[in-house]
């Protein structure tokens, strides 16, 4: 061996023994196979253990069920003694979306966007009790982490966690259900149990984002005398502020496909005309309600998308 | 003395940024949602029903049954076993759709990136590689993404609206309705992912001749896949909160319990199956949690 040649752990490796060599120092956790393991474990059991009607589907009265939803009833009432015509199906549709489906497609954008704003809103001002470094008893005191948090503080952040995570533990769905039995029907149940859902999960992800924050121009605002209130408004907001609207925009897409959904309870938006075809067994109307759907969800995904790719040059 | 030229030259600051003009433009969206819904804050005021309701309601989450809160017939199982069974098959149909889901994402997924196919040295020297990697993996990237987008346009639940009234209910179309929008949301993400993850091996692999397929398998894929694990388990998580609630439809899971004690008034019984819930979704959380963490260190 020459001197001077660099010593690293694999002097003495030639090099066709290197891989099986990488292999065997490769990164292993306990926790990760025992993960994988037990998850093949639990998708070989949830097929076998005969909760799944598998044979069940493939019966001839399914066929002819599947055959006859297919065949006639997705296609327009009106229009099935005619020969196909696109444009008769087109202002069937237009006709349709004018009586009902528009007006219940604007509102099922209107709950979605007051929900966010309640959500982040909301999740704002409950992220600063849950992020480590800032619900302390010296905030951006040194450059390191967090030290002494002391027990009263280590209480409100675990309680707010609690919380936080209580809240997006239940879906959006079953929040509305139990809004609606309190509340009665108008668009409240669906905005808050939209609202709730999400200021569990935008809290979680704003506090991560804040304990992820470079400590440096904080702690300087400290050491300029700046109250907590003060370091909060100028600089832990204007410093996670773009990841904290990217969150928001991400969950924005996701709130409006479960706005779709939560009208099929009984309140006015998109899936309360689902629910109404469904129940009349106008599964024509239900087929156009559900595409209708689908558009509004595209569209906000589109838009979504767009403003977060300008968020993100910003 | 140094004159003001000599300072580094700055851009003028904009009145507002786009991070502004998001807002402000969430602010007035808000403000005009408010008034095309029609809401007042009068509404959120329980009536004097729903404060009955509320009360008894909220006076059950300090006390979860373990008794049924009426008579049942003798021999019926106890509440908690009821309880466990369906959060059981509330954990069978998540695992089962997802597991579809799964398999149905990556190969979606891999149809919907375009690291392996796109840029220069594509499809190596030969013509076929060539006339591939020109023309049709563009084209099947193209439909891909347009039936993964359609996939997850439409929300679980109207999926098994649709397959309850196309086949009738049936525990299988509970699967199905899972897995469709769930390999969508795997396979945009998943593409993402390979699409974003570094290029070095991939590159290195195309440089040397390698057909697209090996660049994908050995220089991409390997590069992603701890991300994509890491996303596939959260997505489990979604699929229970989601299973459970394809109960109120009829399928026998955590929702369907939930939604008879509710009608039933037994809201002692819905706190029961709410803490149910609650504990399954954030074992699976945590469990996700920390797998996330040896995964994406």
């Amino acid at each position: 061996m020459k001197t001077g040649a660099v010593r690293h752990g694999f002097e003495d490796v030639r090099p066709l023994q290197a891989v099986p060599q990488l292999w065997k120092l490769r990164p292993r956790s306990r926790l990760v196979r025992f993960t994988l393991a037990a998850l093949a474990l639990l998708v070989v059991y949830a097929w076998c253990a005969g909760d799944i009607g598998f044979d069940e589907m493939f019966t001839a009265r399914r066929a002819q069920n599947f055959e006859r939803f297919v065949g006639t009833e997705i296609q327009p009432f009106e229009l099935r003694a005619e020969p196909f015509s696109l444009m008769r199906h087109v202002e069937w549709a237009w006709d349709l979306g004018v009586a009902r489906g528009f007006e219940g497609a604007l509102a099922t954008l209107a709950m979605s966007i007051l929900a966010m704003t309640l959500a982040a809103s909301a999740a704002s001002l409950l992220l600063l009790f849950a992020a480590r470094n800032v619900a302390t008893r010296d905030p951006f005191q040194s450059l390191e982490t967090a030290g002494a948090r002391g027990l009263s503080w280590r209480l409100v952040t675990a309680t707010t966690r609690a919380v936080l995570i209580f809240l997006r533990a239940i879906p959006e769905y079953i929040w509305a259900y139990v809004f609606l039995a309190l509340f009665g029907p108008s668009a409240w149940p669906a905005i808050l149990a939209l609202a709730l859902h999400n200021a569990g999960i935008l809290g979680k992800l704003g506090a991560e984002t804040v304990e992820n924050l470079e400590p440096r121009s904080l702690s300087a605002l400290r050491q300029l005398g700046a109250t907590r209130a003060k370091i909060v408004v100028a600089g832990l907001f204007p410093l996670s502020l773009s990841r904290y609207l990217l969150y928001v925009f991400y969950r924005f897409e996701t709130c409006v496909r479960e706005a779709t959904v939560l009208g099929m309870l009984g309140i006015v938006s998109l899936g309360y005309w689902i629910q109404e075809s469904r129940s009349r067994q106008f599964y024509d109307q239900m087929v156009f309600f559900v595409l209708l759907g689908a558009v509004i969800v595209f569209a906000a995904d589109l838009f979504s998308t767009f403003v977060r790719a300008r968020l993100r040059r910003a | 003395m140094k004159s003001s030229a000599e300072l580094p030259l700055l851009a003028r600051p904009a009145w507002i940024g786009p991070r502004g003009t998001a807002i402000l433009l969430l602010t007035a969206a808000s403000i005009a949602a408010w008034f095309l819904l029609d809401l007042t804050p009068r509404a959120l005021i329980p009536h004097a029903g729903g404060i009955e309701v509320a009360k008894r309601f909220f006076a059950g989450a300090l006390q979860p049954a373990f008794e049924y809160e009426s008579e049942v017939p003798p021999g019926t199982r106890p509440i908690l076993v009821t309880v466990l069974e369906y959060a059981r098959r509330t954990v069978v149909f998540a695992t089962a759709g997802m597991s579809l889901a799964l398999v149905l994402g990556i190969v979606l997924g891999f149809f919907a990136s375009s690291a392996w196919w796109r840029g220069e040295h594509i499809g190596g020297a030969s013509r076929t590689g060539r006339f591939l990697a020109r023309t049709i993996w563009p084209f099947v990237w193209l439909c891909t993404r347009g039936l993964i987008t359609f996939m997850r346009s439409v929300h679980e639940l109207l999926w098994a609206v649709l397959f309850l009234a196309a086949f009738g209910l049936n525990t299988f179309g509970a699967v199905i309705a899972i897995a469709i929008p769930y390999a969508g949301t795997l396979a945009k993400i998943f593409s993402e992912m390979i699409d974003e993850a570094p290029r070095d091996s991939g590159l290195a692999l195309r440089q040397i001749g390698s057909s697209p397929i090996t660049v994908f398998a050995f220089g991409l894929l390997p590069r992603a896949l701890p991300d994509m694990c890491a996303y596939a388990f959260y997505r489990f998580e979604c699929a229970i909160r989601s299973s459970a609630v394809l109960g109120f439809f009829g399928f026998p899971t955590l929702g369907y319990g939930l939604a008879q004690a509710f009608e039933n008034l037994h809201y002692h019984e819905v706190w029961t199956y709410l803490y149910a819930l609650m504990a399954l979704v954030i074992v699976v959380e945590l469990w996700s949690g920390a797998v996330r963490a040896r995964f994406v260190a």
